[in-house]
């Protein structure tokens, strides 16, 4: 089964998305901090990363994001944003290397969760990488 | 260094002093023609005019001097015109004095004019300046009078206006002089006493405005931290319980799942409040919105899209017109959409069933007007000024939809604000309401 990275610092979150995936049968591998979702995926080497933008500690989900772009082996890994950043702000973060909001992620997924959605815009992404 | 306000309202005085000036040009010409043409006096025209072209003339190198000025925005921006106005109301008592040694001197019941220049300096410069200014009339005048009595300056004397020749006649002199003096001191006391109050006032004022105004910021910084604090417990919350209401942990009894439905429900509620609150407030707190131009159509079709459905199952007639003349407008394209939606919505919301919705966008040239009725409840008349208010909910509404924020409207008030527009309501109880939103189309002048 495909293998699912969440890289969130609320372990509530973390958890509630976990048992849903689980629930589909994935494989789910998580990390508290943005270090340690870099240090997982180079080991475990995910199909797939669900990443929050972790506002507490400035914009960690960000720097993430554009690191795991800028390594070979997760150049193409599709990455799932947890944030609702996107529909607040109006930006559409496509934008270039470089850029304050390129952000390269392949779809946002606002909090709270529904279980629903997750499976959905998880297996679109699968489906299209 | 004086605050941007003070130099502004000196800039702006000086120019009503600059309009003032125009009429005292055409008084000293039509006040001239008059006195000799009408009355017949015999005055000495050349110089009288020349004096009059000659403050015509300064007149008007100040007021491109003052145009210059606003045009370079420049910082020194309140000494130049302080200087200016030094300027201009010592000129302006030079020429008074030589008008007034011109047609007939101490006799002239003209020299109380001098008054008139003192509330001015009074108004336009510092309590000193204006004193300084009030010694040199006093100085002007008694050299006048002083050299006119010895006869080192010729008098011209208003013959056919006065039987005697005052001006060397002492007590006249001293009487005239003793109440002259005084009144231009006087005045100038009186006048630089009442505007440094005003002064003083208008400062208080704009300093109280500028504290209200950092105590609202920091009041929205704080309820922006509480809310989003908020935002991700509640997050946390739905996220955890959804699971386990959608079954994917197991089948539950028919009263755990009533029970945790309810509890869902009511966080959803209370999350959809939050977010609201959290977006009016980082909303009020930013100060530059990202602005592009996009398709207002498309706008319009996301959300017929979303709330067609919502009206069909209401049996609500929902009616859309678009004027097919309007392009791309300029603003923030999630922003314009939450607004169509806020107040579609709420027609819908507020509708019975089988009403009537309609939308309509129209071309005004420079501005796009949507116009936003329906056939609902209506806000009775009392209610109609408050409904963009923050928690302001219609008493009626109230009633007949428990759920709402109250937030709605008002996110919708501060959004056509930012993009410099106007949003206001028609409405009767009972009748139905019209909500319009005007938006300017263009992006430079945002």
């Amino acid at each position: 089964m495909p293998k699912i990275l969440i890289i969130d610092d609320d372990p509530d979150i973390v958890e509630s998305i976990k048992v849903v995936l689980e629930s589909e049968k994935y494989d789910v591998v998580t990390a508290p901090t943005g270090e340690e979702g870099l240090r997982q995926a180079e080991e475990e080497n995910p199909d797939l990363i669900m990443l929050d933008v972790m506002m507490e500690t400035g914009t960690k989900g960000f720097e993430v994001a554009r690191e795991l772009r800028n390594k070979e082996a997760h150049k193409n890994t599709p990455i799932l944003m947890l944030t609702a950043l996107k529909s607040e702000t109006g930006l559409d973060f496509k934008g270039e290397a470089g850029d304050e909001v390129w952000l390269p992620v392949d779809d946002f997924c606002d909090k709270p969760l529904k279980p629903d959605e997750i499976i959905t815009k998880v297996e679109k992404l699968l489906n299209k990488g | 260094m004086p605050g941007y306000h003070v130099s502004r309202e000196l800039v702006e005085r000086l120019y009503w002093l600059t309009r003032l000036r125009w009429i005292a040009v055409a008084g000293v010409f039509g006040t001239t023609m008059f006195v000799s043409k009408v009355l017949g006096l015999t005055l000495p025209m050349n110089p009288i005019l020349a004096i009059g072209f000659m403050i015509g003339i300064y007149n008007l190198s100040f007021y491109l001097l003052l145009k210059s000025i606003k045009i370079k925005k420049n910082r020194n921006i309140f000494d130049a015109a302080n200087w200016i106005s030094n300027w201009q109301i010592s000129l302006d008592l030079t020429c008074l004095a030589g008008l007034i040694h011109l047609s007939g001197g101490i006799e002239n019941p003209f020299i109380f004019y001098f008054i008139f220049h003192m509330i001015t300096a009074s108004i336009l410069l510092s309590r000193r300046a204006a004193f300084i200014q009030a010694t040199y009339a006093v100085f002007l005048f008694c050299s006048m009078v002083i050299l006119e009595y010895f006869g080192i300056l010729h008098h011209y004397c208003l013959k056919e206006f006065l039987a005697y020749d005052l001006c060397r006649n002492l007590v006249y002199i001293a009487g005239v002089s003793v109440v002259f003096i005084s009144t231009v001191y006087i005045a100038v006391y009186m006048a630089t006493s009442i505007s440094k109050t005003l002064r003083e006032k208008s400062k208080k004022l704009r300093m109280a405005n500028k504290q209200l105004k950092d105590k609202d910021r920091i009041k929205s910084e704080y309820v922006l931290q509480v809310t989003h604090d908020v935002k991700s417990h509640l997050a946390a919350i739905q996220s955890c319980v959804g699971p386990v209401t959608a079954g994917i942990t197991g089948e539950l009894n028919e009263q755990q799942q009533s029970l945790l439905k309810r509890a869902e429900e009511r966080t959803g509620k209370l999350l959809l409040f939050v977010k609201a609150l959290l977006e009016i407030t980082r909303m009020k707190l930013s100060n530059n919105i990202t602005m592009a131009y996009f398709s207002l159509s498309e706008v319009v079709k996301n959300v017929i899209l979303v709330l067609g459905t919502r009206a069909k199952n209401r049996k609500i007639d929902l009616e859309v017109e678009m004027d097919q003349s309007i392009g791309d407008i300029w603003g923030m394209k999630t922003n314009i959409e939450g607004v169509i939606m806020n107040v579609l919505a709420n027609a819908i919301k507020y509708t019975p069933t089988g009403g009537k919705v309609s939308l309509s966008v129209q071309d005004k040239g420079e501005s796009v007007l949507m116009v936003v009725k329906d056939s609902g409840i209506g806000i009775p008349t009392e209610d109609l000024p408050k409904v963009f208010d923050e928690f302001y909910r219609a008493s009626n509404a109230r009633k007949s939809e428990r759920e709402g924020t109250g937030l709605g409207l008002s996110i919708a008030k501060q959004t056509v604000l930012r993009h410099k527009g106007e949003i206001w309501a028609e409405s009767k109880e009972n009748k139905g309401s019209t909500f319009y939103v005007l938006l300017p189309k263009g992006g430079e002048k945002l």
